[in-house]
């Protein structure tokens, strides 16, 4: 009897055996198409015969709060609505965001989708996140966009010493110029300077003689007194600044080749002749850069209190004509355009000009990553869900964040009811609008008071969601004056070849963490007190050198470099 | 208050009746154990001791219960999280860590030079917080006691308790307004000629930023404990030294000050013995600082913090934790200690 | 009663002294107060003191039509009261066998609470626990931390050991178990430390913030302590790009000022009537002599 039994029983295993591994395969072996209990693939809308939920983590901004109406009628609503995928929404206000991920994956509470990561490396060490790269063959659109766009070189950046990558960034077709610098054209124009004219090559040496001229000549309209700043900037202070230096020390830098302000990461910079690393800033180059913002300062330009003050107080001295230039981004061009109307300078008194900003030792745009923030996908998932309920998932985080398709839904909304194709009088081409009656501050499209903003109400254009894709794709918002900057970039810079990846192990990470981390706030604290003129650059700069060799400079180059040879 | 004076003279009445009754049964007590004790089998008795004193103690053992499960769970089982300073901890694994490092991470820190100025700057900010805020909470206190007029006492001991209840958030709120490029310090420096100081930027300043704003916070409050000292002075002694020619100061200097000496020495001691903590300062500095001012505002508790969730290693961070802790511990109850021999009184 | 010239003097500097005092301590609310019926672009010019400049209510109205801040403060109550109840309760019912010298346990129980005043489970473990609790996202996650004050267990523990043994034992012969005692005689009689545990308690949990950072995740969640927090602290101090930061709305600091008013105002109004008992509890609980 006993035996009988037992036959029966392993019987039944081969059968479910056999089963399992036949659907395993059917599962796996398509790239579009059926599979089983759920619809994929390239083009093609995810959907979910039977209702399936997955947790995710959301950055909650407190400039367009999460509203219940997101999960009801707005964003969330309508993926599921398309996808049959409900999201288990757990939100973190923004400002806090990465900490309160980090603790909960640290302590095995995490989410299945990891959004809006910067930095994968922590997560990494402790075996909480997937290599993601060994599944991204079962995502189409990934894949798609990965190879019509050439993305190995830069996925190349994010591949960790084990030959993967744990992050699905965002990947763009280009590398976006963002962040530039805005002028009062009324102004430089009756001092005598036309840039769209000098744009063109102009350096910041050059931007400093215009900007000497213009002063004087203020200060012969009475505009402004002999000791008043010109330029006070924001994105720079302690607070969005970061203590760093924030935008424009990274802009800045990025022309003279240093990686400074928000992009001071490690302090790191690669020499592709020698194929070597060297820590930029205590290099010649970086002296020159500081000594050029502090020529700004320095010369009755530039106010010092850029790399202190809050934003607030910057716009303010902009909007009330105190100052005549300004950093600005496509995102805030509104904002500024609304504030000088509401200022002192008021609406009409005025013409501003987005500017290509100046060149330095090099024509690099500070931007040349094509990659951006990406997703993560939590080990849990893959745990949880079976191999093949992990796949289905991940073709869903495909689709959400890959596909044209989701792109437009979680952008414009849903046409007909938010947008609708209109024929653009100029080019003849299908253009999106926003219906009448809504406005969207994240797409920078203005409107009424009385106009539903519909980032506010529904959560579209939400930052979680609405990053990457094609130039076209991003482009479709644009007003006409972005678009021109775009242009114009494009025509006068370039992009910097991006740097090869340092494929550090756990323990390297671990000692390079320990000493870049007060290495780089130091050279922070050292690259403010250059800039503003609290320390001298010529007296001051082998002290500020000593101190860095003190915290380890050389120990971080010698240990990059070695891990550099390794490749 | 006046219910609890009203019972105390009513017991006082009763106690002279009751106190031969109680007398008597407090005799049976002491004779039945008395019995007990010579009775020869000690160690059983003591056993037994425990059992009965169970037993008859039951209900207000019960008290304790489930404050004590409460400590166990919330206080104690965390406590045990310790252990991953000494063991490699990775994310998403065991909460116990992964394997053995030893003393691993605590020599790291022991040489990481951030860790030391977090020391550092931990003591230097506590000392100089003590040698302001001792004296000038005492000497407040003195002041207070030499107002006459009732009223306006209190309305001057009500407005200074103010700001000890109100949230740090609040406080760090006010801070950044009061000191920021067009907040009304700098229009001060200002209309004296000077330049605009952007305070919350420049590591200097921190700790005079940390030290006026805890004063402002806590001096009211911290006279307290002086006031109620002092108001157990017996008059009698005020009045004999008048009587004796002794002007007002020398009453204060040679009553009021040597009658309150314990308290005094109790609560130096005690803060002493907390000079190491950074526990309290916590999110006081936490919403404070920024990295321009890690140089002088980065405490220990805060270096814990940064190192434990932006890098990621909580075996290093829970390290430097114990190591804290454990300092903390060593000196608060040296301090106890010495406060309990000289002066009879402590935390416990 | 003859007082001295010098001694006129002093009374006379003292009362300058305390008038400044109390200037002092008062300013930078009149500070806030002035910036929250100001008009955001007079406060950027810098232009308001103590006196409000452009006088208006429309920061107010705004701040108090906005849902979240209401749901916030409308949390804080909610948290403030059931926390308060429960941590008296506890409180009380631990610290008063404590009290009792008879009681021989409590030479090892009174040392196990006091030991976690220095030592504690650090960030991960602690939240490990509530975690595994399932205590993320409730009321419980937010009160059960802070429940039981150690501090605060040994003021009651102080006070309730001078609380006259007579009125228990006379409670006990009229055939009261200890419940019935604690309950009926000790606390009607402990009225002040009872006030002032509420107080100390109730301010805890008012202006608690990090609790709520740690474990109330959700917006619907968040207590006002915490929702100051997300729009007065600017810097991000995580590892985001400043990027992320740079686009925070800009929050005037009208806003703030008046937001931070709102929420020290109950405070501020209740705790000068419950004067009277707090400072009595801390004299009669205080260092033990």
């Amino acid at each position: 009897m006993g035996k009988k039994l037992l036959c029966v029983l392993l019987a039944v295993l081969l059968v479910t055996a056999v089963f399992a591994a036949g659907k395993k395969d059917a599962a796996a072996s398509q790239s579009t198409g059926e599979a089983v209990g759920y619809t994929y693939g390239l083009d093609k809308t995810f959907y979910s015969e039977q209702p399936v939920t997955y947790s995710m983590f959301f950055s909650d901004a407190s400039w367009y709060p999460m509203k219940d109406e997101w999960k009801t009628e707005g964003v969330f609503a309508e993926i599921t609505k398309k996808t049959n995928v409900t999201l288990d929404i757990r939100s973190f206000d923004s400002g806090d965001y990465t900490n309160k991920i980090k603790l909960d994956i640290n302590a095995g509470n995490s989410a299945y989708i990891i959004p809006k990561v910067y930095e994968e490396g922590p997560f990494v060490d402790g075996g909480a996140v997937v290599a993601v790269s060994d599944y991204v063959q079962y995502m189409p659109n990934y894949m798609d966009f990965y190879t019509k766009y050439n993305m190995a070189n830069d996925l190349d950046t994010i591949v960790r010493s084990d030959g993967k990558y744990y992050r699905l960034p965002g990947m763009l077709e280009a590398a976006m110029q963002d962040y530039t610098i805005m002028i009062r054209d009324d102004i430089f124009k009756a001092a005598g300077y036309d840039v769209s004219k000098l744009e063109k090559d102009w350096t910041w040496e050059s931007l400093y003689d215009i900007l000497v001229g213009v002063k004087k000549y203020m200060v012969s309209k009475g505009m402004c007194e002999a000791d008043d700043y010109i330029w006070s900037d924001l994105w720079c202070g302690s607070e969005s600044g970061q203590g760093k230096g924030g935008n424009l020390l990274k802009l800045m830098g990025a022309s003279y080749g240093v990686p400074s302000g928000w992009a001071v990461g490690n302090g790191m910079q690669y020499n592709r002749d020698k194929d070597e690393w060297y820590f930029a800033s205590t290099s010649k180059d970086y002296k020159d850069f500081v000594t050029l913002v502090n020529k700004f300062v320095k010369g009755g330009i530039l106010d010092p209190e850029t790399f202190t003050q809050s934003d607030s107080v910057a716009t303010a001295k902009f909007y009330n004509g105190e100052t005549v230039l300004m950093s600005v981004n496509r995102g805030q061009y509104q904002t500024w355009i609304s504030g000088l109307d509401a200022g002192k300078v008021g609406k009409g008194n005025y013409s501003v000009y987005v500017t290509v900003y100046p060149k330095g030792t090099n024509k690099y745009a500070a931007e040349n990553s094509r990659l951006e923030n990406g997703v993560m996908i939590a080990e849990k998932a893959r745990k949880e869900l079976g191999e093949d309920g992990f796949i289905k998932m991940l073709r869903f985080v495909d689709w959400l964040w890959y596909s044209k398709e989701a792109y437009t839904l979680h952008k414009w909304g849903v046409e007909g009811k938010t947008f609708q194709y209109v024929t653009d009088a100029a080019t003849g081409l299908k253009v999106k609008k926003l219906m009448p009656g809504f406005k969207c501050g994240g797409l920078g499209i203005g409107g009424a008071e009385t106009d539903e903003d519909i980032r506010l109400k529904w959560g579209f254009a939400g930052g979680n969601f609405y990053y990457g894709h094609t130039v076209a794709e991003m482009g479709d918002n644009f007003i006409p004056v972005i678009q021109d900057y775009y242009a114009r970039l494009g025509k006068y810079r370039e992009s910097r070849p991006v740097n090869p990846p340092v494929k550090s192990t756990e323990d390297e990470n671990e000692q390079l963490n320990l000493w870049t981390t007060p290495l780089i706030d130091n050279v922070n604290a050292w690259t403010l007190q250059f800039v503003t003129g609290q320390k001298d650059i010529s007296k001051d700069w082998d002290a500020y050198v000593a101190s860095c060799k003190n915290l380890n400079s050389e120990k971080v180059v010698a240990l990059i470099n070695e891990i550099n040879k390794r490749k | 208050m006046i219910v609890y004076r009203k019972i105390l003279i009513i017991e006082r009445k009763f106690k002279i009746k009751g106190t031969a009754q109680n007398m008597d049964t407090k005799n049976q007590k002491m004779q039945n154990q008395g019995n007990q004790l010579t009775s020869g089998r000690g160690a059983i008795n003591r056993r037994m001791g425990m059992a009965k004193h169970l037993k008859q103690n039951w209900q207000l053992y019960s008290f304790m219960l489930v404050p004590i499960v409460y400590y166990i769970i919330f206080r104690y089982v965390p406590m045990a999280g310790n252990i991953i300073g000494f063991r490699r901890y990775r994310a998403g694994s065991s909460i116990f860590g992964d394997e053995w490092s030893g003393l691993k991470y605590f020599k790291q820190f022991i040489s990481d030079q951030s860790f030391w100025r977090a020391f550092r700057n931990t003591l230097s900010l506590n000392i100089v917080y003590l040698l302001f805020r001792f004296p000038m909470t005492l000497i407040f206190a003195l002041l207070l006691n030499e107002i006459r007029n009732i009223h306006w006492k209190k309305f001057v001991q009500t407005v200074s308790y103010l700001p000890h209840f109100i949230s740090v958030v609040i406080v760090t709120g006010m801070i950044r307004e009061l000191i920021s490029a067009n907040g009304p310090l700098n229009r001060i420096i200002t209309y004296f000629g000077g330049d605009v100081t952007y305070f919350i930027a420049l590591p200097e300043w921190f700790m005079t930023i940390f030290v006026v704003s805890g004063l402002w916070q806590s001096l009211g409050w911290g006279t307290i404990l002086y006031l109620a000292a002092m108001s157990n002075i017996s008059p009698n002694l005020y009045e004999a030294a008048e009587i004796d020619g002794a002007n007002h100061f020398q009453r204060v200097w040679h009553i009021t000050i040597p009658s309150i000496l314990p308290t005094i020495t109790t609560l130096l001691i005690l803060d002493v013995g907390g000079l190491v903590g950074s526990g309290m300062a916590f999110e006081k500095v936490y919403l404070l600082y920024n990295p321009m001012i890690y140089e002088t505002a980065d405490i220990i508790s805060t270096y814990v913090f940064r190192m434990g969730l932006d890098s990621g290693n909580y075996s290093y961070a829970t390290g430097v934790g114990l190591f804290e802790g454990l300092i903390n511990l060593v000196l608060l109850t040296i301090a106890n200690v010495t406060s309990k021999r000289i002066t009879n009184s402590g935390l416990w | 009663m003859r007082e001295s010239q010098g001694y006129r003097i002093f009374q006379g500097f003292n009362r300058v002294l305390m008038v400044l005092i109390c200037i002092a301590t008062l300013y930078p609310f009149l500070y806030l107060i002035a910036q929250s019926f100001s008009s955001e672009s007079a406060i950027i010019q810098g232009k308001v003191n103590i006196i409000p400049v452009e006088f208006n209510l429309t920061t107010y109205i705004s701040v108090l039509s906005q849902g979240d801040f209401l749901r916030s403060y409308k949390n804080t109550v909610v948290y403030a009261l059931c926390g308060t109840i429960a941590s008296l309760f506890f409180t009380s019912i631990v610290a008063y066998p404590l009290s009792k010298p008879h009681l021989r346990l409590n030479k090892f129980i009174t040392p196990f609470i006091i030991f976690t005043m220095y030592f504690g489970g650090g960030l991960i473990p602690n939240y490990v626990l509530m975690v595994n609790l399932g205590l993320k996202n409730t009321i419980a996650g937010f009160v059960l931390p802070g429940m039981i004050g150690t501090y605060y267990v040994l003021l009651m523990k102080a006070f309730f050991a001078g609380t006259p043994q007579e009125l228990e034992e006379a409670g006990e012969i009229d055939g009261l178990n200890k419940f019935g005692i604690f309950f009926r005689i000790v606390l009607p009689l402990s009225k002040p430390i009872i006030a002032t545990m509420v107080l100390f308690y109730a301010v805890g949990y008012w202006n608690n913030w990090f609790t709520s950072y740690l474990y109330l995740d959700e917006r619907p969640m968040w207590p006002v302590a915490y929702y100051l927090r997300t729009i007065i602290s600017g810097a991000s101090t995580s590892a985001d790009p400043g990027e992320v930061t740079a686009e925070k709305m800009q929050i005037g600091a009208n806003i703030k000022s008046c937001s931070m008013l709102l929420m020290a105002l109950p405070i501020i109004c209740v705790y000068p009537f419950v004067q009277k008992y707090y400072v009595q509890g801390m004299m009669l609980g205080g260092i033990k002599e």
